[in-house]
C-alpha cells in the first residue's frame, strides 16, 4: 500500500463513544509516583477519570505537566501504572500515543510554516494517509475558525491564533482523548471565552478532554468532572456539580423591584442586600425558602430567576487542600 | 452536516454548519509517521511550500554541480567529428569529488532541517504521536542522504547520458561503461550518507542554525588543515595515516576503492599498509560516532 504499512484499526465509531459502550473509566491511574533528584512530582497518585471532559487542577508546580508526559510515555514512572483505555502506557505508548491529541502549553508551533501545512503534516504524524491529513485539516483548521487564515504562516499570527492552531494540531488525528494543557493561557477575556466555547464542544464530537489548569473557573464553565491535585498528591476527584456545595445564599432577580423585595424579606425576619439589581437573601433550610416564596408571590412581583449560590471550586480547593480552614 | 437556514430567507442560500467528522479510514503506526516526517523534512530542504528565497541555496547548487557534466558534454557535441582524441575534461570518479561541493549544501541545509524542531519546540509534539526517537533520526538523516544523493547523482545521469549521445555509438558507449552503473551510485551514496549523518549530527547539538552551520564548515575546514600538516608533502615524502583526520577527503578515499580497487597513488594516504580498510574502519567509526550523538540526542522517553 504505497510503501506504507497501514493497519485497518477498527475504531469505536462517534455514537460509541459519545454513548460510552466501553464502560471503563477512560484514565485509570494506580500508585503512580514520579521521582525527579530532589524533587518528587507524582507521590502514589490513584484515581479513575471516566470519558467526558476532566479538569486537572492545580496549582503551578502540582504535577499536572508531569501527569502528561506520563500519559504520553514520554517519562517512565517511578512507580505505579497509568491506562488509556485499558491500554498499559508502559507497555504500548506508540498505541496509546495513536489514541491521544496532546496541546502543549508552551509555544510549539514552525511559526515559517502555513497553518494548512503543519496541521496536515501532523495529521501524518498521526497516522492518517496524506490526502485524509489535507482534507480533515480543512475541517479542523475551519472547525476552530481559521479556515481565512491557514493559509498566512503561524508568525502573522496573534496569541489567540496561535492557540486554536495547537488545538488544531491536537484534533486532526481524531484522537479519543485530548490532553489541554493551560489552553486559555494568554488570552485576552474574548479569546478565553472561544477557547473554551470550542472546548466544550469537543464532548457532543465524542472526544473526551483532561484540561490541565490553575484557573478553576475554565473547569467549572467546561469540566463535567474534576480532579484537583497539590504537591503531586491527590486533594479529590469528582463530578464538579457534586463537589459544590450550598453556600446558603439564594440569588433573586425580580427586575426593578429589588429594593421593594428587600424591604419585604426583612419585614419577614430574613436578612437580604440588593446588590447589582440582584437580591441575596441568606436561607437556612426549607422553611425560610418558603417564606422567600410567600414574600415574592405577596408583593406581586415578577420572578424571572431564583437560584442557590454554590461554592466556587477555588474554595473547594483550597478547603480540601488545607489551605484555608 | 446540518443546514442553518435564515428565518424567512428566500430558500435560496444557506450556511453549511460541517460540524466534526470522525475519522475511521486507515491509519499507520510507526512507518506511517516517520515517512510523513521524511517527505516534510525533505520539503523543507528542498524550499517546497516556502517562500521563493528558501528555494534559492538548493536549485542553485544543483545547477552549481551540473556544470561541469553539461560543460564536458559540449565539449564532447562540438568536437565529435574531428579527428582528434575525445577531450574529457571531467571523468566519473572525479566527478564524485565535486559534489563534495555539496557540504555547502548540507551545512545549510541540515541547521534548518534539525535546530528549528528544538527551538521552536515542535518537538514535544512530534513525539506525542507514534513516532520514537530513533524513527525521527532515520526521518531526518534519510530526507539530507536523498536529497545529497539526488543532487550528486543527476549530474552523472546527464553526464553518462550525454557522453553516450555524443558518442559515435551510444550502444557501444553503454556496453563498454556498464561498471559505472553500480560504482557512481554506490560511491554517491557513501558520500551522501556520510554529509547527512555530520550534518545532522552537529545540528542536534545546538538550536542555533548558524552556529550548526559554521560548526559543520569548521570541522571540515580543521580536519583537512591539521591532516595536510601531519601528513606534510605527501607527492614527495609519501602518504601517512594521519590523512584519515581529514574528515572531508575520507568518503573520497572510499570512492577511490569503489572505483579503482585500492586507494589512488595520487592520494595522501597513497603507501600506508591496507589503507582502503582504515579508510572504510575510520568511516565507520565517524558514522557511528555521529549516529551515536543523533540518538543520544532524541532518546526522547527517559529510561
Amino acid at each position: 500500500m504505497r510503501g506504507v504499512c497501514f493497519v485497518r484499526r477498527i475504531r469505536r465509531v462517534a455514537s460509541d463513544r459519545l454513548t460510552g459502550v466501553d464502560a471503563g473509566p477512560l484514565l485509570r491511574i494506580d500508585g503512580l509516583t514520579k521521582r525527579y533528584p530532589g524533587v518528587t512530582a507524582l507521590d502514589d497518585l490513584s484515581v479513575d477519570v471516566p470519558r467526558g471532559s476532566t479538569g486537572l487542577v492545580g496549582a503551578n508546580g502540582a504535577g499536572k505537566s508531569t501527569m502528561f508526559r506520563l500519559l504520553l510515555g514520554l517519562a517512565h514512572p517511578t512507580k505505579g501504572k497509568v491506562e488509556v483505555s485499558g491500554i498499559d502506557v508502559a507497555e504500548d505508548p506508540i498505541e496509546v500515543r495513536s489514541r491521544l491529541g496532546y496541546m502543549p502549553e508552551h509555544d510549539c508551533l514552525p511559526l515559517d510554516q502555513t497553518a494548512a501545512d503543519v496541521v496536515s503534516t501532523f495529521g501524518e504524524l498521526s497516522g492518517l494517509p496524506a490526502r485524509a491529513a489535507r482534507q480533515r485539516a480543512s475541517d479542523i483548521l475551519d472547525l476552530v475558525g481559521l479556515d481565512e487564515a491557514r493559509f498566512r504562516p503561524i508568525g502573522g499570527f496573534s496569541t489567540g491564533m496561535r492557540q486554536r492552531t495547537k488545538l488544531a494540531q491536537a484534533l486532526v488525528g481524531d484522537p479519543e482523548l485530548v490532553l489541554l494543557d493551560e489552553p486559555t493561557a494568554g488570552l485576552d477575556p474574548l479569546g478565553r471565552e472561544e477557547m473554551l466555547s470550542l472546548v466544550s464542544r469537543l464532548g457532543s464530537f465524542g472526544i473526551s478532554v483532561l484540561m490541565a489548569t490553575h484557573l478553576l473557573d475554565d473547569v467549572q464553565q467546561v469540566c463535567e468532572h474534576v480532579v484537583m491535585i497539590d504537591a503531586g498528591k491527590l486533594v479529590v476527584s469528582g463530578g464538579t456539580a457534586s463537589l459544590l456545595e450550598r453556600t446558603g445564599l439564594v440569588t433573586v432577580d425580580v427586575g426593578r423591584h429589588g429594593q421593594e423585595l428587600v424591604a419585604g424579606l426583612v419585614r419577614a425576619g430574613l436578612t437580604a442586600t440588593l446588590t447589582d439589581d440582584l437580591v441575596e437573601a441568606t436561607i437556612d433550610g426549607d422553611h425560610q425558602m418558603d417564606l422567600l416564596r410567600d414574600v415574592i408571590a405577596d408583593l406581586e412581583l415578577p420572578l424571572f430567576r431564583l437560584s442557590t449560590r454554590l461554592t466556587s471550586l477555588d474554595e473547594v480547593f483550597l478547603r480540601r487542600a488545607g489551605l484555608v480552614s | 452536516m446540518s443546514t442553518l437556514a435564515p428565518p424567512g430567507g428566500t430558500g435560496k442560500g444557506a450556511v453549511y454548519d460541517r460540524g466534526y467528522r470522525p475519522y475511521d479510514g486507515p491509519r499507520g503506526r510507526r512507518g506511517a509517521a516517520t515517512y510523513a516526517l521524511y517527505k516534510a523534512s525533505m520539503r523543507r530542504a528542498l524550499g517546497l511550500r516556502r517562500s521563493w528565497r528558501q528555494k534559492v541555496a538548493p536549485f542553485v547548487l544543483l545547477g552549481v554541480v551540473t556544470i561541469p557534466a553539461i560543460v564536458n558534454v559540449g565539449i564532447g557535441y562540438v568536437t565529435r567529428d574531428r579527428l582528434i582524441d575525445r577531450i574529457q575534461i571531467i571523468t566519473y570518479r572525479n566527478y564524485v569529488g565535486v559534489s563534495s561541493a555539496l557540504l555547502l549544501f548540507v551545512a545549510l541545509v541540515a541547521p534548518d532541517v534539525i535546530c528549528p524542531d528544538r527551538r521552536q519546540r515542535v518537538l514535544p509534539l512530534m513525539f506525542a504521536r507514534p513516532l520514537l526517537g530513533t524513527d525521527y533520526v532515520v526521518a531526518k538523516v534519510g530526507a539530507i542522504t536523498t536529497i545529497v544523493f539526488a543532487f550528486s547523482f543527476l549530474p552523472q545521469v546527464v553526464l553518462f547520458v550525454g557522453n553516450m549521445l555524443v558518442s559515435d555509438s551510444a550502444l557501444d558507449y553503454f556496453t563498454g561503461h556498464l561498471d559505472v552503473l553500480w560504482k557512481v551510485p554506490s560511491a554517491v551514496a557513501i558520500l551522501a550518507l556520510y554529509y547527512a549523518v555530520i550534518g545532522c549530527a552537529i545540528a542536534s547539538l545546538t538550536d542555533r542554525r548558524i552556529v550548526a552551520g559554521a560548526a559543520v564548515i569548521g570541522l571540515f575546514l580543521v580536519t583537512s588543515i591539521s591532516s595536510g600538516i601531519i601528513v606534510g608533502d605527501w607527492q614527495f615524502e609519501g602518504g601517512s595515516a594521519g590523512a584519515l583526520l581529514n574528515v572531508l577527503a575520507l568518503p573520497l578515499y572510499l570512492r577511490d576503492v569503489v572505483f579503482l580497487g585500492h586507494i589512488d597513488p595520487d592520494s595522501p594516504l597513497n603507501g600506508v599498509n591496507g589503507g582502503g580498510l582504515l579508510a572504510a574502519a575510520t568511516y565507520i567509526v565517524v558514522l557511528g560516532t555521529g549516529m551515536v550523538i543523533l540518538w543520544g540526542r532524541y532518546r526522547w522517553v527517559e529510561r
